[in-house]
């Protein structure tokens, strides 16, 4: 396959990973193999694409490093995992708890950049006053970000969520790319990007700001 | 599927050290602010943009940008404002992501309050910050935004595959935005008041030969019509006063922007409809502040009028940072 990544790019991710990397950060990608059921004509492209973007991230700093399971059920299920590509963010601030459903791609691959140095330090740009709150959230949460890649605003949505699970490991937060998992799309009724969906329950349009999202997971955990 | 990878050119904000004085605070990273930041840059002032979202404003979801000088075959928005992006971080400008939330005055300073509390200190001010779609004047606007009405047919078109759906609006942006659709849905209906278009020729006979399109004309959105979500678009004739139910899923708006100038709002004078005053040098009723772009009381709004927007106001303000100075 084609580099993904232009030169040029990766000379400027290099640049931000030398500077900003700490701990090592290993990316977990499940996939399957050709003649599954789960690969069809319609996703096999998305496939390969996301495993050339893992690959080629990881290759740019020793830091991180990439590992594949592809068709392994008990894997899967140790991880979770609702659907097939998911790449993992595993660090010493998440444990199986952030997650890309689909392709990192278009503007949500930034999100992963900055998930990979927010793993890799072991800290979230939340401001103090989120950190505390979802610190102190007991309960378990699950938050689904439909997204599609065109979309500009989607990463504030996925980067929240995504903080949001790293400060607490009883966050799972997922990026869903909307148009590779159409059947997950129709059944949360995906009509705009980005769609936020907490424990099946709260669900919103929007790229709110930091507090007013959090807010919306309190209302979740407070009804239960 | 979509190919491209957008690598973020925004620096640490947590770099940032706001005790410094800066020369130039520019507040949104659209195609206005991105363009004063390059010609800062290279002139060598010490200059930060705030930007609040994404870099680039309302080009970043324009699907296709065809008379922006240099790209005889278009080019995207997320393309166009990401090479801006990458020049104006090339030479020395800052994007740091906060949001501005309050303009002060020091004697002949002025400091920039974000909503993080953080305190730029600055000699001068350009607002670029844009403008915001106008929303769909349907009593159901909210309850029905997220669930079928869309400002965003870069964002959400692919929902809407083998289904109708209506685009309400006559103007470059309406039709853009129809042409991007027909990728994706079985038929687009543009619903516009008048009974021709605004947008350019060079759109129009593209909207016209295209098979997948149809009109309303003379007829404004009434209701929507649905229960979880959007099932149709009731129609208002205004010349028949005649009401009608579009059978689409989807509702799209494109007609027109109001100003995001609530910041300086008490601070420089705004016309009627909020727009910032200026005059030829893109200077606004208070020295040391200009403004550039949609937010701005222009005759046009594109990304070619913002970037030379962009150009003017940064050499007014350099020539106002020298006459400070003296």
């Amino acid at each position: 396959m084609e580099k993904l990544l232009k030169e040029q790019d990766v000379q400027y991710i290099k640049e931000l990973f030398d500077r900003d990397l700490v701990d090592p950060v290993e990316l977990v990608l499940f996939l399957e193999s050709e003649g599954s059921d789960k690969v069809t004509d319609a996703n096999s492209q998305y496939l390969l694409a996301t495993e050339e973007i893992a690959r080629e991230v990881s290759e740019i700093s020793d830091k991180i490093s990439l590992t594949i399971y592809k068709d392994d059920k008990e894997k899967e299920k140790e991880y979770g995992v609702k659907e097939i590509s998911a790449l993992f963010i595993q660090g010493k601030n998440t444990d199986k708890n952030v997650v890309f459903y689909g392709i990192p791609s278009g503007h949500e691959f930034s999100s992963l950049l900055e998930d990979i140095v927010n793993v890799s330090q072991g800290a979230t740009r939340l401001s103090p006053a989120s950190k505390e709150t979802a610190r102190n959230i007991k309960v378990p949460v699950e938050i689904l970000v439909f997204i599609t890649p065109t979309c500009p605003h989607c990463p504030r949505a996925v980067k929240t969520a995504h903080q949001l699970a790293m400060e607490n490991k009883l966050i799972k937060a997922a990026m869903i790319e909307a148009n590779e998992f159409p059947e997950l799309s129709k059944k949360y009724n995906v009509y705009s990007v980005p769609k936020i969906v907490i424990n099946e329950k709260v669900q919103f349009e929007g790229a709110l700001p930091e507090d007013m999202f959090i807010n919306k997971v309190l209302s979740v955990v407070d009804g239960s | 599927m979509n190919e491209f990878l957008t690598v973020p050119m925004v620096k640490e904000q947590e770099e940032m050290t706001s005790d410094i004085l800066l020369d130039m605070v520019i507040l949104g990273a659209g195609p206005g602010g991105l363009t004063a930041g390059i010609y800062a840059g290279r002139s060598g002032l010490n200059v930060v943009i705030l930007e609040k979202l994404f870099p680039g404003g309302q080009i970043a979801v324009s699907s296709r940008i065809d008379n922006y000088p240099g790209f005889p075959d278009g080019v995207s928005g997320t393309e166009l404002v990401r090479g801006m992006e990458k020049q104006a971080v090339k030479f020395g400008a800052r994007i740091v992501m906060e949001e501005a939330m309050r303009i002060g005055k020091e004697g002949t300073l002025f400091v920039v309050e974000t909503v993080g509390h953080k305190k730029y200190k600055t000699k001068t001010i350009i607002i670029s910050t844009g403008a915001d779609p106008v929303k769909l004047p349907v009593p159901e606007e909210e309850k029905f935004r997220g669930r079928g009405i869309s400002y965003c047919a870069t964002c959400d078109a692919a929902f809407f595959k083998e289904k109708d759906v209506a685009i309400v609006g006559g103007g470059d942006t309406a039709i853009t935005d129809a042409l991007h659709l027909t990728r994706f849905a079985n038929k687009v209906i543009i619903v516009h008041r008048r009974s021709e278009l605004r947008a350019v020729k060079a759109l129009q006979e593209e909207v016209f030969a295209n098979p997948k399109i149809a009109f309303q004309w003379d007829s404004i959105p009434s209701h929507v019509v649905g229960d979880e979500k959007v099932d149709g678009l009731e129609i208002k004739n205004v010349k028949t006063k005649e009401k009608k139910v579009l059978k689409v899923n989807g509702i799209f708006a494109a007609i027109g922007t109001i100003p995001n100038s609530k910041i300086v709002r008490g601070v420089v004078e705004l016309d009627e409809r909020g727009f910032i005053k200026t005059n030829h040098n893109r200077e606004t009723s208070v020295p040391g502040i200009f403004a550039v772009g949609d937010v701005r009381d222009t005759p046009l709004r594109q990304v070619i009028t913002a970037a030379g927007d962009g150009a003017i106001a940064e050499f007014s303000a350099e020539n106002y940072i020298k006459s400070m100075e003296r």
